[in-house]
């Protein structure tokens, strides 16, 4: 018998629907799981009700975490942004240089973010590595890269930024390709100088490509985990720890299953928030984009 | 008369020649800038081919000038120093096909489904599936992880390219959705009045027009797969390691192996790079997730 | 095989496509559609088909309601406006395509027989080895129609099958298309813009708006009996003079700025604001009949007849005259064009959203 046209769809979408279900499952049964003390020290739970988050938002380390999350997130994808537009637009000149360049640009974003942190990793160790070793006849020989809190968080953002500026500058080199032409025929026929036309032509039209890019990086780097994982391990101390590795040292590590996932639970919310923010000045841009180029 | 257009002429020559000088000054600052970005951008690949080709006894008391050997690539790849690294390298080529073949088989009638029929539930389907690529891993690992141990999934083929559809699934649907959509009703229209039945109709006018976008997200898929970190690190521990948590194994020990760990790097990246230089024209689509098109 | 349509009701979102549609097209017969973009003629088409379900109403075959019917299994064959060519497929793939399906299979070498003679007809053998992107509009387009032609189907649908033709090869193509000898005999639903086209095609021309059907009628009910003034207006070039005014207490018709009257065929009520529509080839210059009196406001060349545009008070009055007849007409030259009363159509005034209907004789 064929199936009824009104079940057709549901038909086609059914294998994804138990997919997304088999995915989701373990989704709830983690939610379900931060209500109980669960570790590998307490094979018997007990209801603790929303004691985990209790917890969690009384921790130091939390907040500290959170912090050190944010600051990640804001600096990554911003650099990111501004050296990914900047690298755009320089290759949006198609001179033979950069004609040649744009072919390799996908390089370092191709490149698993662990394997880069690897990477960077050797070349930053402070006695032995190549990094300080060229920056020795400037009098900078003994940076001690990753072992200072501060010197942590940055390398940790540089890698970051060496893998993802080709992300952010691929959308952005997309988007100025896609421009209409007229108006700034219009802006050359009028006599406008270069950075009036940036300012007020490519730069409000390219920002519905740019944000797409910059919602991606920003809330693929809140949840960042390879790059700190393989490059600092949350160090030293506490200053690199942030919340997915928290939650990987709580609930892995420490095997306090139901404290780590009430870290990534909350992680995800503030995710959640953050999407919705941006994806809302998303459509607010787009509209305002159609406008100039309208 | 003549002469005052012939000194008007002049006058503009001059012109137009201080405005090329500046534009070739600009020209060559913009390269050099360029170059510059990909001088960064490359050099650690560089720095890494460097490292892999030093023999052991050279790693630290040289940087530039030292006798190359193959010798780290004949360990890495013989699977000694106790690492199997050639069965990570099997095994993520394994998980990493296995995940994009089971996400096409779900994915491309759900995403066809969404794309065609208006149906209830699309939407959330759509957004459910998007809303995998930005969650938190952690989230749904750490219940998998106690899951996996119960089930007899840990460390095993299928239990990773199960875990692996909450990268590849999301990707496939997605971008599929955006290829068909694109593609105009009437063909399979067409299709089904010529007297071929729907699912005739998809196999023989809707598939082979999005053959590119296939091919595409299946690499695209392929690579995010290959490059994963977290889910090996966490839901494996030997038979079913892949290539990107093998390849930190060689920085473990008590004497750091950075030549090996740079060959075991360089290795592990052949593959997506490989396949990414296959997709450059199809890149962009594919990373925003259908958003931005080229 | 004859279609009928009941009460269909399609809306995309908040625009309603079809809005209770009625549509009765007889077995055998050449029915053309006739309508402005949007006004629902593909979605008519579609629904036939079976491509798109309606929200209400039925669409009966034979007879036969074909609610649950597939579109493969209703036996019709449909030329999409947008051709709905295979891009990856060759132009013979393309024709051969039907013979190929499960439903309409025939052998390898019948089906190339047929296909051969498909395209003989239309003119396009030489272009079988072709992929769709190298052919011009006008060739995808015999390319889409021979498509339809080549498989047994028991009522054709097409959708503006020649409008992306240029003007020589459309009115060839047109004359071509009726003496099809498989067209000749099929129930054919014929969807078209173009009046000229109707006209010339249909042995019953249904003029849709808004989703709905207006009037059905032959040609000549719909040249002689419109529905309304804007069905008059879209038939016939130059277009209808549609004169604004008033029913007088005798019955006569007087024009809004009190330049002239008429006397009218119909009896209308005194004070009733109506207008009066006459075609500008049933307005002679030489002829008799009512005659006005006006002044040539400009003239314009149609090939072997001219239109001659007459300034009567405030009105414009447009009329065809032969071209010896109108040979040194000059602008402001004082004319007196004659009007015979039978050929007046009288409407009542139109409205803001709702054309004036036509009055009828009685």
């Amino acid at each position: 018998m064929r199936p009824r046209p009104a079940l057709r769809p549901y038909l086609l979408v059914l294998p994804a629907l138990l997919l997304t279900c088999g995915i989701l499952y373990p989704f709830g049964l983690g939610l379900y799981y931060t209500l109980f003390d669960f570790s590998a020290a307490e094979p018997q739970p007990d209801l603790v009700g929303l004691e985990n988050y209790r917890t969690v938002f009384t921790q130091d380390a939390f907040w500290n975490s959170a912090w050190v999350t944010v600051l990640y997130a804001v600096g990554a994808a911003g650099v990111e942004t501004v050296l990914g537009v900047a690298v755009a637009l320089l290759l949006h000149r198609s001179s033979l240089v950069g004609r040649v360049l744009e072919k390799i640009l996908i390089l370092p974003l191709m490149i698993a973010p662990v394997i880069a942190a690897i990477m960077w990793k050797l070349m930053l160790q402070p006695s032995v590595g190549v990094v300080n070793h060229l920056l020795r006849p400037l009098g900078l020989g003994g940076v001690q890269w990753t072992d200072t809190p501060t010197g942590a968080l940055l390398s940790s953002i540089a890698v970051d930024v060496w893998v993802y500026t080709p992300f952010v500058a691929i959308l952005a080199l997309a988007g100025l390709r896609s421009l209409p032409a007229s108006p700034f025929e219009a802006a050359a026929v009028d006599g406008a100088g270069w950075w009036y036309t940036f300012r007020r032509l490519t730069l409000p039209m390219l920002w519905p490509y740019v944000l797409v890019a910059v919602i991606f990086r920003f809330m693929d780097s809140l949840k960042v985990f390879d790059i700190i994982y393989a490059l600092t391990e949350g160090g030293p101390g506490d200053s690199t720890v942030v919340l997915q590795i928290r939650a990987y040292l709580e609930a892995i590590r420490f095997q306090r299953y139901s404290f780590g996932i009430s870290y990534t639970v909350v992680l995800w919310a503030v995710v959640y928030l953050a999407a919705a923010v941006l994806v809302r000045s998303l459509g607010r841009i787009q509209r305002k984009a159609a406008e100039v180029s309208g | 008369m003549k002469g005052r257009q012939a000194a008007g002429v002049r006058a503009r020559g001059r012109q137009a020649a201080g405005v090329r000088a500046r534009g070739r000054l600009g020209g060559w600052l913009a390269d050099a800038a360029l170059i510059l970005y990909f001088v960064f951008a490359l050099f650690p690949v560089a720095w890494m081919l460097i490292l892999s080709l030093k023999p052991a006894d050279q790693l630290f008391s040289t940087y530039f000038s030292f006798t190359p050997t193959l010798e780290s690539y004949r360990t890495v790849l013989g699977d000694r120093e106790g690492i199997p690294f050639t069965r990570f390298f099997g095994n993520s080529l394994v998980v990493s096909v296995g995940a994009v073949a089971l996400s096409l088989v779900v994915g491309l009638p759900a995403a066809y489904a969404s794309a065609r029929l208006r149906f209830k539930g699309s939407e959330n389907l759509m957004f459910t599936l998007l809303s995998f690529r930005f969650a938190p891993e952690l989230t749904v690992i750490v219940p998998l992880f106690v899951l996996y141990q119960k089930l007899g999934l840990f460390d095993t083929y299928v239990g990773m390219v199960w875990v692996l559809q909450l990268i590849t699934l999301p990707l496939v649907v997605w971008i599929m959705r955006s290829y068909f959509a694109d593609l105009t009703p009437e063909l399979e229209q067409a299709a089904l009045l010529d007297g071929y039945t729907r699912t005739q109709a998809f196999f023989k006018v809707a598939l082979p027009l999005v053959k590119p976008g296939v091919a595409a997200v299946s690499l695209l898929a392929f690579i995010f797969a290959w490059n994963n970190f977290v889910f090996p690190l966490i839901l494996t521990s030997n038979e079913a390691q892949t290539v990107t948590v093998g390849a930190l194994s060689f920085l473990g020990g008590d004497r750091p192996k950075y030549n090996l760990t740079a060959a075991a790097a360089l290795v592990s990246v052949v593959p997506p790079l490989l396949l990414a230089l296959t997709i450059q024209r199809y890149l962009v689509r594919g990373l925003s997730f259908g958003a931005v098109k080229s | 095989m004859s279609i009928a349509l009941r009460g269909i009701r399609k809306s995309y979102g908040r625009t309603t496509a079809l809005d209770g549609l009625e549509l009765d097209v007889r077995d055998g017969e050449f029915f053309c559609l006739l309508g402005p973009s949007g006004a629902g003629k593909t979605t008519t088409l579609k629904t036939v088909a079976g491509l798109e379900r309606p929200e209400a109403g039925t669409v009966e075959i034979d007879g036969r309601d074909m609610r649950d019917v597939e579109p493969y299994d209703r036996g019709v064959a449909m030329c999409f406006e947008s051709y709905a060519l295979y891009p990856h497929r060759s132009v013979y793939d393309n024709l051969v395509s039907p013979l190929r399906s499960p439903r309409h299979r025939l052998p390898a070498a019948e089906a190339r027989d047929r296909v051969g003679a498909v395209a003989g007809l239309l003119g396009i053998g030489g272009l079988l080895d072709r992929m769709p992107g190298q052919l011009s509009n006008g060739q995808r387009q015999r390319v889409a129609l021979g498509r339809v032609l080549v498989r047994p189907a028991r009522a054709f649908l097409l959708d503006e099958p020649l409008s992306h033709l240029d003007a020589k090869l459309r009115q060839q193509m047109r004359a071509e298309l009726k003496a099809i000898g498989a067209v000749r005999r099929t129930t054919t639903l014929y969807v078209t813009h173009d009046a000229v086209e109707a006209l010339a095609l249909g042995d019953r021309i249904g003029v849709i708006r808004d989703g709905r059907i207006v009037q059905t009628g032959t040609r000549e009910d719909i040249w002689y009996r419109p529905y309304d003034t804007e069905v008059a207006r879209a038939f016939g070039r130059p277009r209808i003079n549609l004169l604004p005014g008033a029913v007088t207490g005798t019955g006569h018709f007087r024009s809004a700025d009190g330049a002239f009257g008429l006397p009218l065929p119909t009896r209308v009520p005194p004070g009733t604001e109506v207008l009066v529509g006459v075609r500008p080839r049933d307005v002679t210059l030489t002829g008799d009949g009512h005659r006005l009196t006006g002044t040539v406001y400009v003239t314009e060349v149609l090939g072997r007849s001219v239109e001659v545009t007459v300034r009567i008070g405030g009105q414009a009055l447009s009329l065809v005259a032969a071209r010896g007849e109108a040979a040194g007409l000059r602008p402001d030259d004082p004319v007196r064009p004659a009007v015979r009363p039978e050929n007046l159509l009288v409407f009542e005034a139109d409205r803001p959203g709702r054309p004036g209907r036509r009055i009828e004789r009685r």
